[in-house]
């Protein structure tokens, strides 16, 4: 358990001297870097981490959580602006947050966006410092079966996310199955779908191929609209929300915070999974699933606490085992290392008030960027005024800087321009876009654990029916999918009840 | 008129005709790119951006790291291989390179390069948890003799550095392990403690901290010396199963092919040079990863060596592309 005068010791310590300084800047900057399109919090950190050689190690890693959350939470705020999500995280967030703008609520969608993501990172911060030990050990019971029922039961959510054509998402999360299979196979080793072409043996690259189906179709979906649309003038107020919103959001974070945490700590997933199966969740239990979708606070909510709440979660197992939750960790263990500080078991015996002042750091940097957000919101909801005829080519320049920024590679470049054109026709006829990127998320993670525990039983099945957790799991995926159709059935059922009734009007 | 554009036509030729004579006599004269195949924050990229932390201090500009990730490394090392051959674009090269062709990845392979200098070589390592109930790696062994695929064996990826490692082991020494590939180090070593595999072949630096947390045991250390940090773990050899030629994970520099001699000459100098710098020495032990300093020419010798003992290995695994 935690030892709560080291704790105390570790705030005095982030809050004195250059530290305090450096959270602030770390959260500032981040907060810039997530609301870039194609600026990743892996990135941000990668980018900022020479900056920190030359700091003590608490100063520089106080810094870089700060970067770390804020951008995380800071690509929210281009998901709600511009329909364009500032890091994979944020993707989530655009479905509510952008109809809120357009109502004219960008200030009051950013205001929720912040306060979620507060909620949902100091959650998992102080879960972290309460309980890092006892969930590392958890951690360790995973193995390849239950790896595989977690992203079966990531799959399970994607028909909520499916709008109005269950069978539409269907075929959107296959054809994300199969993207997922391009590249080297996990297991054996064995090119495939590469066509000869070494660029395609490590897989699409996921983060040119999310701007393009995410922002640059939204790009050509706007250009069809460049002259005809209405200007936007909205005047930006009410950025604090009110209590009462807050209280209609209650429901989401119960259900987001748990979620962020589980998903935070397996490994190979992060916020942009957990977003989703919050966001999913919450609609699936709310009154009015319905109106997700056109702009309601609750879905705003559930999108940013779920991403934020991963936070927590991702760094734990870092800390406690050496294995980083998701890309943005590890490029966080890569800093720790060097200012030697190697994560693992080892740290929590040896330097037991650097640990301390870690979990300090984290809860204080999720504090830092609600303050910042509320501050700034006002002037980054300026946006939303931009003529579109300057807005749209900004939002193309972003999308090919950002797709080219991330691994320096041309090729990149082409898969953002196909994936957006897919993107496009996919918006143009309806099909959703959500199930696609998260199959492709999963995909890799479920083929190669199934065929991983497989080779472990040799070849006996019966290995998932037989461990607790993956039984678990299993069910709970199968519970799931059979309400979320079942909804869908009815739904669909009334829908063609009322047309009738138009009918024979 | 006519005649002041032609005098500084002239003027504007000349320059241009000398530009290339003096970058060769002041190399480098502005900042070296260095191309990390690898993503930002991974081991690759952490020894790049020490090694080139100081660089100003060795070649009078700095050496920018730039990671250029995707293709399992292909993309970024052939960037390196097909750039302008001027030595302002050097590389990481790293094991990767010395299977691509035998994979049919592509055709890219170490004779593509201007070799600069090798600056580690890690060996592989066989762990069991603790509470396993092998205490030696004869134990494991007899065990595997008599229960053919009974030994799960985990390692970090298919056609990996320790994949291959102990694939050659097992070749050598006539077993039949079942190998479960993980995606890096990090899992395989969780899978371990966690009891879901029953031996890791990983790097060795790579379960340093659970070595010293007597979380893992390990059984040998594959290669022909003992590991100064685990002074107690045998060698191949000193258990009883002496492998020759073992497939050792690398990292190196190298320039494109045709960069000329000298400006390769800088090059070498001012990684040498870096390779000693305190910082640089310090991150390296600090991280496990044995420094070593091969020069260009022992550096291809050993590239051929292990190009010469990868074949066989990828063969009997069932990677190898004729």
């Amino acid at each position: 358990m935690i030892d709560l005068l080291l704790l105390f010791k570790g705030f005095g310590t982030v809050l004195s001297g250059y530290n305090g300084v450096a959270l602030l800047l770390g959260s500032f900057f981040g907060i810039i870097i997530g609301a870039i399109p194609g600026l990743t919090a892996t990135m941000g950190i990668a980018l900022l981490v020479p900056f920190t050689f030359g700091m003590t190690p608490i100063t520089g890693i106080v810094m870089l959580l700060g970067i770390y959350t804020g951008a995380i939470y800071g690509g929210g705020i281009a998901s709600i602006l511009i329909k364009t999500p500032g890091t994979p995280a944020a993707m989530a967030t655009t479905y509510d947050g952008y109809p809120m703008a357009q109502k004219g609520l960008a200030g009051k969608a950013i205001g929720i966006a912040t306060i979620s993501s507060g909620v949902g990172g100091t959650f998992t911060a102080v879960c972290l410092a309460f309980f890092a030990p006892i969930l590392a050990n958890f951690a360790l019971r995973f193995s390849a079966p239950e790896y595989f029922a977690l992203a079966v039961f990531g799959l399970s959510v994607t028909i909520t996310l499916s709008g109005r054509s269950p069978v539409k998402g269907f075929i959107s999360g296959t054809l994300g199955l199969l993207v997922a299979m391009v590249g080297l196979d996990p297991m054996g080793g064995f090119q495939r779908f590469t066509f000869g072409r070494s660029e395609l043996t490590g897989g699409l690259s996921f983060v040119p191929m999310l701007i393009g189906l995410f922002a640059l179709s939204e790009g050509f979906r706007q250009v069809e609209i460049i002259f005809s649309a209405p200007k936007v003038n909205v005047v930006i107020r009410n950025i604090l929300p009110r209590l009462s919103d807050l209280k209609s959001c209650l429901s989401a974070y119960i259900r987001a915070c748990p979620i962020g945490l589980i998903v935070g700590i397996t490994p190979a997933i992060g916020a942009d999974t957990s977003a989703f199966v919050s966001y999913a969740e919450t609609k699936r239990s709310s009154k009015h699933p319905e109106k997700f979708g056109t702009g309601v606070p609750e879905g705003v909510a559930a999108a940013q606490c779920g991403e934020n709440a991963s936070t927590g979660g991702d760094v734990l197992p870092m800390i406690t085992l050496g294995i980083p939750g998701d890309a943005a960790t590890a490029v966080l263990m890569g800093a720790l290392t060097i200012h030697n500080l190697q994560p693992g078991p080892m740290l929590f015996k040896n330097q037991p008030e650097v640990v301390h002042e870690i979990f300090a750091g984290m809860i204080l940097a999720n504090i830092t960027f609600v303050v910042l957000g509320l501050i700034f919101a006002r002037f980054f909801a300026q946006v939303i005024n931009l003529d579109r005829k300057y807005l749209t080519p900004v939002i193309f320049i972003c999308c090919m800087v950002g797709s080219y920024a991330i691994n320096n590679v041309f090729y990149d470049l082409v898969t953002c321009v196909v994936c957006g054109f897919i993107g496009y026709l996919m918006i143009r006829y309806d099909f959703p876009v959500a199930p696609m990127v998260l199959a492709q998320i999963l995909g890799g993670m479920m083929e190669s654990n199934f065929r991983r525990a497989l080779v472990m039983s040799r070849g006996d099945p019966l290995i998932f029916l037989t461990r607790p957790i993956t039984v678990t799991i299993l069910v709970l995926a199968t519970v799931t999918t059979i309400v979320a159709v079942r909804r869908q059935l009815q739904a669909l059922r009334q829908a063609e009840a009322a047309a009738m009734a138009e009918n024979v009007d | 008129m006519l005649q002041k554009s032609f005098n500084v036509l002239v003027c504007v030729l000349a320059v241009a005709l000398l530009l290339p004579v003096s970058a060769k006599a002041d190399f480098p004269e502005r900042d070296i790119t260095l191309v990390v195949p690898w993503s930002a924050g991974g081991g690759t990229d952490t020894l790049a951006r020490t090694l080139v932390k100081n660089a100003k201090k060795y070649f009078g500009v700095n050496v920018n790291v730039v990671n250029r990730v995707g293709g399992t490394g292909v993309i970024g090392m052939n960037s390196v291989a097909k750039a302008k051959p001027d030595g302002y674009t050097v590389g990481v090269i790293t094991f990767n390179l010395s299977t691509y062709r035998l994979l049919g990845q592509s055709d890219l392979s170490y004779r593509d390069f201007s070799l600069i200098a090798l600056l580690n070589r890690s060996q592989a390592c066989l762990s069991v948890q603790s509470k396993s109930e092998f205490k030696t790696l004869k134990e494991m062994v007899d065990y595997a003799k008599k229960n053919p695929g009974v030994v799960t064996v985990g390692h970090s990826g298919p056609a990996g550095a320790w994949h291959l490692a102990a694939a050659a082991i097992a070749q050598k020494h006539n077993l039949k392990f079942t190998f479960v590939p993980f995606d890096g180090a990090a899992p395989t070593r969780t899978a371990l403690v966690g009891g879901h595999i029953s031996v890791a072949a990983t790097g060795m630096d790579e379960v340093l901290q659970f070595y010293q947390t007597k979380q893992v045991r390990i059984l040998a250390a594959n290669s022909p010396t003992r590991h100064p940090s685990f002074p107690d773990v045998p060698t191949m050899a000193e258990a009883g199963f002496p492998t020759e030629n073992p497939i050792f994970d690398w990292r190196g520099l190298g320039a494109p092919k045709d960069t000329p001699p000298e400006i390769m000459k800088v090059l070498r100098e001012g990684f040498k040079k870096a390779a000693e710098d305190p910082d640089y020495i310090a991150l390296m032990d600090k991280l496990g990863l044995p420094r070593v300093y091969l020069d260009h020419q022992e550096f291809e010798g050993f590239l051929a060596g292990m190009e010469k003992s990868l074949e066989p290995t990828l063969e009997m695994v069932g990677l190898l592309k004729k």
